[in-house]
C-alpha cells in the first residue's frame, strides 16, 4: 500500500501489487515455493495435500495465468515444507507424520517414503545436484538422505531443539540448519561434521535460515522480529531487517534479486515486507492476505512473489511489480 | 566460498578404511576431474559408476559384445565420455549421460591401459599401451592405429618412419613400455624397457627429447601429477622416481623446438639427451629399502603433495603414503588381499584402492569431533592451563556486560550475487559444460512396502526382509539399482556401522572372510542380510544417544 521511494535511489522503486487470489486449501498453508525454472509454483498445506500450479505470465496482462497441475495425496497428516529438485522433475514433502514423500511431478504419484525421523518433519530441501536430500526434525536432528535409493545416508546430531530450516549452498558442499535452541549449525555435507555455529550474545529461537546466492551469506529469521544477515566466515552479521512480527511462527524470507536486490519476508501482522538490501529501509509493505504470512517466494527471473498464509486466510498471493 | 571455514583439505593424507564398495568384481578405477563420480571397470565387461557423494550407482555401462574383463577405465577432461579397454583387446568409448555406446575398435592385442587425448572435451585419440608392444595412438572414429616410436635409433635425427602394427625399432616383444600424455596432451612420454623417458610428439611420431632413468630398469608405470607439473615414474628396480617438468604447461610443443634450436651443432642420441636434460630433472626417489617391495599403480595425490604407491606383493594390501620431500608419512594397511589399482581423490584427502577380490575400499581420514565448531567460544587446549580471571570477573556488574555497541557498520555494502572462482580447480573453463553428476532417478517403492514401516527405520528392514525374493532377482550383484530394497540397505547397515567406529584389524580381516566365502547370489546376500539386521540396531543405538 504506502510506496517509499528514496529520493537518493538511483531507480525509484516499483510497487508490488496483487495479482492473483488461489485458495488451493481447505486449511493453513505451510510453504510456497517456486521451481528453479520459474514455471511452476506449489504450495503444502495443514490439510495433509500439496497442490502444483503451471504459472505462465502473459505478456497483455499484468497477472499470470495459475492453472493447477497436481494435486499430491498421500501423507498421513500436514504437510509443513516441500522443496523442487533442480530439474523440476520431483517434488519432496516434509510432513507431521515423520515422513518425507518423494513426488513424480508429471505423474502426480509417490514415488518414495523416506521414513526415518522420530518426531515431525519440518523442513526439506534438494541439494543443487539433486542427488541428496536434507531434512530437518522435532527429533532435533537434521537428516541427509539418497534421493536414488531413499536410503538415509547421515544422521547429524545437530541441535537441542527442534531443528526450524535446512538449506543447502549452491555447489552442495555445506548444509546449514536452525533450531530454537537460537543456534546455526554448518555442516560439510560430504562428511557430516559440524564446522561452524553461529552465536550471538542472546539466543532467540532462530525461526529460519537460507544461503545468499553466492553461498557467501545467510539470512537469518529470528523470533524476535529481527532479519539478520550473517557472513558465517567470520561469525559476524552485517545488516538488520526489523519492522515486521516475527515472535510465533516460522516464516520463511528470501532474497529478490530479480530488479534490484531485497529482502522480503512474511510477517504475523499479515502483510509481506520488502527491504533493501543495503539501506535496510523498509521499501513497501504488501497488504491484502487475513492471516499470518507464513512463507514468501521469489521467482528465479520474473518479478513475481509467491506468499500463503495461515488458517483466517488459507489463500496463496502472487504479486507483482508493473511493467514498463 | 567453502574454503573459510572448511580446514585445508590440501596436506592431509588417509588413515583408515571408512567403506568399501560392492558391485561384481571390479578391476580398476578412475575418478572424474572433481571427483564425484568414480567409474569401475568390472570383471565381467561392465563398467560401474558409482556417485562418491551418495556412494551409490549412478549408472552402469553394459555392452553386451564385451564380457572380458575390464583393463582399465579413463574419462574425457570434462567427463563427458569415458575409454573402456578390456581382456578381449577392445576399445568403447562410451556417452556417460546417455549411457550409449559411441564407437568400439579391436586392436592387435589387449591394452592394458588407455588413456583418452586430455586436450578436448569430446576426444577422438587415445594413448593404448599393449600387452606386449608398443604404445600406440588409436583413432577412434577411424580405427586406426599409430604405433609410437619405443627407442631412440642410434644414427639419423631421430625420426622413425611410421608403420602399422610392426616394431619399427626391432624391440623383442614382451616389453611392457609405460606412456602418458602430457596436461594439455600436446605430448608423450613413454618409458621404456631400457630405462628411458621418451618424449614424443605423437602428430609426427617423432622423438623430441630423451631422459634415461638411473639404473636403467624397465619403467613400468609413467604418470603426471594432475597439475602436470611433476612426472613419476615406477621402476623394475623396486623404485619410484618423481621428475620435475621443466617445460611450460600450455606450449611443451613450441618449448621443445625452441630447445632443440639452441642445440642445433649436436645430433642423434646426444641432441636428444641434451634437449631432455632441459626437460625433466630428477627431483626424489622412493624405495623401501628394507622390504624391496615392487611397486604397483603409483599416483600422486590432487594436488601433487603427496605421492602414494601400492605393494605390489600378494596376500597383502598396503599402501605407502609420502609427502614429496621424500618422507614416508604412512602405511595404510588393508585386509589380507592383494591390491591391484588404486586412485587417489582429486581434491579431497580420500584414497580408493582395489583389491583382488573386487572390492573397493575407501580411505579417509580418520576424524576426531571438532569441539570448537559447535561452540565458539570453546578453545580445546593441549594441555592444561592456569586461568587467570579478568580483573573484573567478580564484579557484580562487570564491564563487560553493559549494553555492547554493535561495533558492526551496517552501512556497508553486501554483494549477495557474485560468485568466487573455486582454487581448487586452476584451469575451469566456465564455457566447457562439465558433468560432475549424474541425475539422480529415484526407483520407487513397490506398493506394498508403503503403507508399512513409517516409523523407524528398524521396521523398514523388516518390511524389506519380507521383499527379499525381489532383491535376489537382481542377480549376483550385491548392490541392485532397481530394487531399493534389502540389499541397499545392508550396505547402509554396512557403511553406517563403519562410519561411526573406526574398525579394528580384526573386523577387517572378518569382513574380508566373509567375502571370500563363496560367490554364490542368494547365499552371500542372506549372510550380509543378517549381519547388517544386527548392525543396523546397533547403528540406531548409536544415533539415539546423539539425541
Amino acid at each position: 500500500m504506502a510506496t517509499e521511494t528514496e529520493p537518493d535511489q538511483t531507480e525509484s522503486f516499483k510497487p508490488y501489487t496483487l495479482a492473483k487470489t488461489l485458495t488451493p486449501h481447505k486449511r493453513a498453508i505451510s510453504a510456497v515455493k517456486f521451481s528453479s525454472d520459474g514455471r511452476l509454483l506449489a504450495s503444502s498445506s495443514a490439510d495433509k495435500t500439496l497442490r502444483i500450479s503451471v504459472v505462465k505470465s502473459s505478456s497483455d496482462s499484468p497477472a499470470p495465468t495459475v492453472s493447477l497441475l497436481q494435486e499430491l495425496e498421500g501423507h498421513e497428516q500436514g504437510v509443513s515444507d516441500l522443496a523442487f529438485s533442480s530439474d523440476s522433475k520431483y517434488l519432496v514433502s516434509a510432513s507431521d507424520d515423520k515422513t518425507l514423500r518423494l513426488w513424480d511431478i508429471e505423474t502426480g504419484s509417490l514415488i518414495k517414503t523416506l521414513s526415518g525421523h522420530t518426531n515431525y518433519a519440518f523442513c526439506v530441501n534438494f541439494n543443487p545436484q539433486s542427488n541428496m536430500i536434507v531434512s530437518g526434525s522435532f527429533d532435533e536432528t537434521v537428516r541427509i538422505w539418497d534421493v536414488k535409493s531413499a536410503k538415509c545416508l547421515k544422521v547429524l546430531p545437530a541441535h537441542s531443539d527442534p531443528v526450524t530450516a535446512v538449506d543447502f549452498n549452491r555447489d552442495g558442499s555445506l548444509i546449514v540448519s536452525s533450531s530454537y535452541d537460537g543456534l546455526c549449525r554448518i555442516w560439510d555435507a560430504a562428511t557430516g561434521h559440524c564446522m561452524k555455529t553461529l552465536i550471538d550474545d542472546e539466543n532467540p529461537p532462530v525461526s529460519y535460515v537460507k544461503f545468499s546466492p553466492n553461498a557467501k551469506f545467510l539470512l537469518v529469521g529470528t523470533l524476535d522480529n529481527t532479519l539478520r544477515l550473517w557472513n558465517y566466515a567470520t561469525g559476524k552479521f552485517l545488516k538488520t531487517y526489523t519492522g515486521h512480527v516475527n515472535s510465533k511462527y516460522c516464516l520463511s524470507s528470501t532474497f529478490s534479486v530479480t530488479n534490484g536486490k531485497y529482502i522480503v519476508s512474511g510477517s504475523e501482522d499479515s502483510c509481506l515486507y520488502l527491504w533493501e538490501l543495503q539501506s535496510r529501509k523498509i521499501v513497501q509493505k504488501l497488504e491484502g492476505h487475513t492471516d499470518t504470512v507464513i512463507s514468501v517466494s521469489c521467482h528465479p527471473t520474473e518479478n513475481m512473489i509467491a506468499s500463503g498464509a495461515l488458517g483466517n486466510d488459507k489463500t496463496v498471493r502472487i504479486w507483482t511489480q508493473e511493467k514498463d | 566460498m567453502n574454503a573459510p571455514i572448511i580446514d585445508p583439505l590440501q596436506g592431509d593424507f588417509p588413515e583408515v578404511i571408512e567403506e568399501y564398495l560392492e558391485h561384481g568384481v571390479m578391476k580398476c578405477i578412475a575418478f572424474n576431474r572433481r571427483g564425484t563420480l568414480l567409474a569401475a571397470g568390472c570383471s565381467d565387461g561392465n563398467c560401474v559408476i558409482w556417485d562418491f557423494e551418495t556412494r551409490g550407482i549412478a549408472k552402469e555401462l553394459r555392452d553386451k559384445e564385451c564380457n572380458a574383463a575390464i583393463t582399465s577405465v579413463c574419462w574425457s577432461k570434462y567427463g563427458h565420455r569415458i575409454l573402456v579397454s578390456a581382456a578381449d583387446k577392445s576399445l568403447t568409448l562410451w556417452d556417460v549421460v546417455s549411457g550409449e555406446r559411441i564407437t568400439r575398435t579391436i586392436l592387435q592385442q589387449t591394452p592394458l591401459q588407455a588413456r583418452l587425448h586430455p586436450g578436448s572435451s569430446t576426444p577422438s585419440l587415445c594413448l593404448a599401451c599393449p600387452l606386449s608392444s608398443a604404445p600406440m595412438i588409436v583413432d577412434l572414429t577411424t580405427g586406426s592405429t599409430t604405433v609410437l616410436p619405443v627407442s631412440v635409433p642410434d644414427a639419423g635425427n631421430g625420426l622413425v618412419p611410421a608403420s602399422r602394427n610392426k616394431f619399427s625399432d626391432g624391440t623383442p616383444p614382451f616389453t611392457p613400455t609405460a606412456a602418458c600424455f602430457n596436461k594439455y596432451g600436446d605430448l608423450v612420454y613413454v618409458g621404456n624397457s631400457k630405462g628411458e623417458i621418451l618424449i614424443i610428439d605423437y602428430k609426427t611420431i617423432q622423438v623430441h627429447a630423451m631422459v634415461p632413468v638411473t639404473g636403467g630398469a624397465v619403467i613400468k608405470n609413467i604418470v603426471f601429477s594432475r597439475n602436470g607439473q611433476y612426472l613419476l615414474t615406477n621402476s623394475n628396480d623396486r623404485t619410484l622416481r618423481i621428475y620435475e617438468n621443466l617445460l611450460p604447461l600450455k606450449d611443451g610443443r613450441r618449448a621443445l623446438d625452441d630447445l632443440e634450436a639452441t642445440h642445433k651443432e649436436l645430433n642423434g642420441v646426444e641432441k636428444l639427451k641434451a634437449v631432455g636434460s632441459k626437460c625433466l630433472t630428477l627431483f626424489r626417489d622412493f624405495q623401501d629399502s628394507v622390504t624391496k617391495v615392487h611397486w604397483k599403480a603409483p599416483c600422486f595425490s590432487g594436488d601433487g603433495e603427496w605421492v602414494v604407491g601400492g605393494c605390489a606383493s600378494k596376500g597383502e594390501h598396503k599402501i605407502y603414503i609420502w609427502d614429496r620431500a621424500g618422507h614416508l608419512v604412512k602405511i595404510l594397511e588393508g585386509p589380507k588381499e592383494a591390491l591391484i589399482d588404486l586412485a587417489w581423490h582429486p581434491v579431497h584427502p580420500i584414497v580408493v584402492s582395489v583389491s583382488l577380490t573386487g572390492l573397493v575400499y575407501i580411505w579417509a581420514k580418520d576424524y576426531t569431533e571438532n569441539w570448537s565448531a559447535f561452540a565458539p567460544d570453546f578453545k580445546e587446549l593441549e594441555e592444561n592451563e592456569e586461568y587467570v580471571e579478568r580483573e573484573d570477573e567478580f564484579d557484580l556488574v562487570p564491564e563487560t556486560e553493559k549494553v555492547k555497541e554493535s561495533d558492526v557498520n551496517e552501512d556497508d555494502e553486501v554483494d549477495i550475487v557474485t560468485l568466487e572462482k573455486d582454487s581448487a580447480f586452476s584451469d575451469s573453463d566456465m564455457s566447457q559444460d562439465e558433468l560432475c553428476f549424474l541425475p539422480a532417478i529415484p526407483s520407487p517403492d513397490v506398493p506394498e512396502q508403503q503403507d508399512k514401516g513409517v516409523e523407524s527405520s528398524s521396521k523398514l528392514v523388516d518390511s524389506n526382509h519380507s521383499g527379499s525374493p525381489l532383491s535376489e532377482e537382481a542377480g549376483p550383484n550385491g548392490r541392485a539399482t532397481n530394487h531399493a530394497s534389502s540389499p541397499l540397505e545392508d550396505d547402509a547397515g554396512g557403511s553406517r556401522m563403519k562410519r561411526k567406529r573406526k574398525p579394528s584389524e580384526k573386523i577387517l580381516e572378518l569382513q574380508a572372510e566373509k567375502v571370500k566365502k563363496p560367490l554364490k547370489p542368494s547365499g552371500r546376500l542372506s549372510k550380509v542380510k543378517n549381519k547388517s539386521v544386527a548392525d543396523l540396531d546397533n547403528a540406531e543405538d548409536n544415533s539415539n544417544l546423539y539425541i
